[in-house]
């Protein structure tokens, strides 16, 4: 049930991030604090909530769920307009995760869960350089690199099932390190910091784009196909959004709406349709059966970024339809995400029980 | 390698078994219908499962997963415990232990999912 509250909290920021995106893009809606702290609210109410409750389940330790906790209040605060409260209790959220993060790799010491720690510490970065009020771009970067390198992690993990050239890890490696060098730089030296972190965003999709098991995985069926499409696709855009870090670097705030929309929904919401039809039936503690509908949502999402890029290259209006589009894609995925639960426990599934117990 | 030798009985060396040989394929059999739902791989293929032990009607099953980070590996269990249970019947106790020793490795895929995933 915890999971369920912590879940909800993480889907509230999701709506007011959203609605607060929406009036951003001009569109009459009521929604001052969402608006203020969209950024926040998608990153840490959102996703940090998510993604230290996927971390929290896989430790089995209750104090874990502090994190998400943190995160998801912190969220709410922001929204009440306590600003001050909501940021700093958001920060105790990647601290924990921190820690949980070092518990796992006692567990387990793997590449891929040092560089979940490390990108918990980038969100710890970000959100302390937000809470000192420091440049927008820098704050982003920080944000981005968490996100970027959770993901990261979790596909390194995926492509040991495959066989890699000597020289992969190596260029992995280096990937990160320009990821956080461009991060680190972006406060004293935005130019350069923020090529830096571009080019490393765009290395590091190419080397998805190689090594992902996505490629094999796209040859077979039913939903490991299509997540593995959701994959690609996400790589693709994590390559362009590479690309318009630098442009926002380089030629200035015109390039900022597509830089951060192509790598928070081309490739971050892209990871999360791929992602969240396993995760979600975990956390909701019930049984999903994948339908091809989950094909829509997805060519919605990559469609109207599309139309939304389309205007961010010159033709205003299309900004904001691509944004309601944009908004319109996450709602259906969670339509098909809520139908697909409700079908399955309809066939007479029973809900899934506490790990390692008998069922009956 | 270990490959080699599971030639004959692929079903059977891919994990250690305890218990009475009739029903060891059907143990089996039962492990390989818990797929790995991002993969398109059953755990038996993966190398996952490590050692399953029949006593009477009970079965105690070991198993790992690829990464701890990953909260997968609670629905796995719950699908192991699911489909051994239909196996040993009503009233069998199916106990599902998740293990990190030794770690797992590329090395104990099946011939079938190194195949998968590009290995030959």
């Amino acid at each position: 049930m915890a999971r369920i509250l912590l879940l909800a909290l993480g889907a509230a920021a999701l709506v007011a991030g959203v609605l607060g995106g929406l009036a951003r893009l001009g569109l009459p809606l009521d929604v001052a604090s969402g608006a203020a702290n969209h950024g926040a609210l998608m990153t840490g109410g959102f996703l940090g909530t998510l993604i230290s409750l996927e971390r929290a389940i896989a430790l089995g330790e209750p104090a874990a769920y502090a994190a998400p906790l943190a995160a998801g209040a912190g969220a709410m605060l922001l929204l009440a307009g306590a600003r001050e409260a909501g940021l700093w209790v958001s920060l105790a959220a990647p601290v924990v995760l921190a820690i949980v993060s070092a518990r796992l790799l006692r567990r387990q010491a793997q590449t891929h869960i040092v560089l979940l720690l490390v990108a918990a510490l980038a969100w710890g970065v970000g959100d302390a350089l937000n809470v000192a009020g420091a440049a927008p771009n820098a704050v982003a970067a920080w944000w981005l690199a968490f996100l970027v390198l959770t993901i990261a992690a979790e596909r390194l993990e995926m492509t040991r099932l495959t066989r890699r050239p000597a020289a992969a890890a190596p260029a992995f490696h280096a990937c990160v390190g320009t990821i956080l060098a461009g991060a680190a730089a972006s406060l004293a030296w935005p130019v350069a910091g923020g090529v830096a972190l571009g080019a490393g965003l765009v290395a590091l999709a190419a080397w998805l784009a190689l090594f992902d098991i996505a490629r094999r995985t796209v040859g077979t069926e039913g939903f490991a196909r299509y997540s593995a499409a959701a994959l690609l696709a996400g790589y693709a855009w994590l390559a362009a959004g590479g690309v318009a870090w630098c442009g926002l670097a380089l030629a200035g705030y015109a390039w900022r709406d597509a830089a951060l929309h192509a790598l928070g929904l081309g490739f971050v919401f892209s990871m999360i349709l791929a992602h969240a039809p396993v995760v979600v039936p975990i956390v909701a503690r019930r049984r999903m059966r994948y339908t091809p509908w989950m094909y829509a949502p997805l060519l919605l999402l990559h469609g109207s970024l599309l139309v939304r890029m389309a205007g961010d290259a010159g033709m205003p209006a299309w900004r904001a339809w691509g944004g309601v589009l944009n908004a319109l894609a996450i709602a259906a995925f969670a339509a098909t995400l809520a139908n697909a639960l409700r079908n399955r426990m309809a066939d007479g599934a029973r809900p899934t029980t506490t790990a390692g117990r008998p069922r009956r | 390698m270990a490959e080699e030798s599971r030639g004959t009985a692929p079903s059977l060396s891919a994990f250690d078994y305890s218990g009475p040989p009739g029903l060891a394929p059907a143990i089996a059999a039962a492990l390989r219908r818990v797929v790995d739902p991002e993969m398109a791989l059953n755990i038996v293929d993966l190398g996952l499962v490590y050692g399953v032990e029949i006593q009477g009607r009970d079965a105690q099953v070991r198993i790992t997963m690829t990464s701890a980070a990953c909260p997968v590996a609670e629905m796995i269990i719950d699908d192991v415990v699911d489909e051994l249970s239909g196996v040993l019947g009503e009233g069998a106790k199916v106990d599902c232990e998740l293990v990190w020793e030794p770690p797992w490795a590329p090395e104990r895929m099946s011939p079938r999912a190194r195949s998968a995933m590009g290995w030959d």
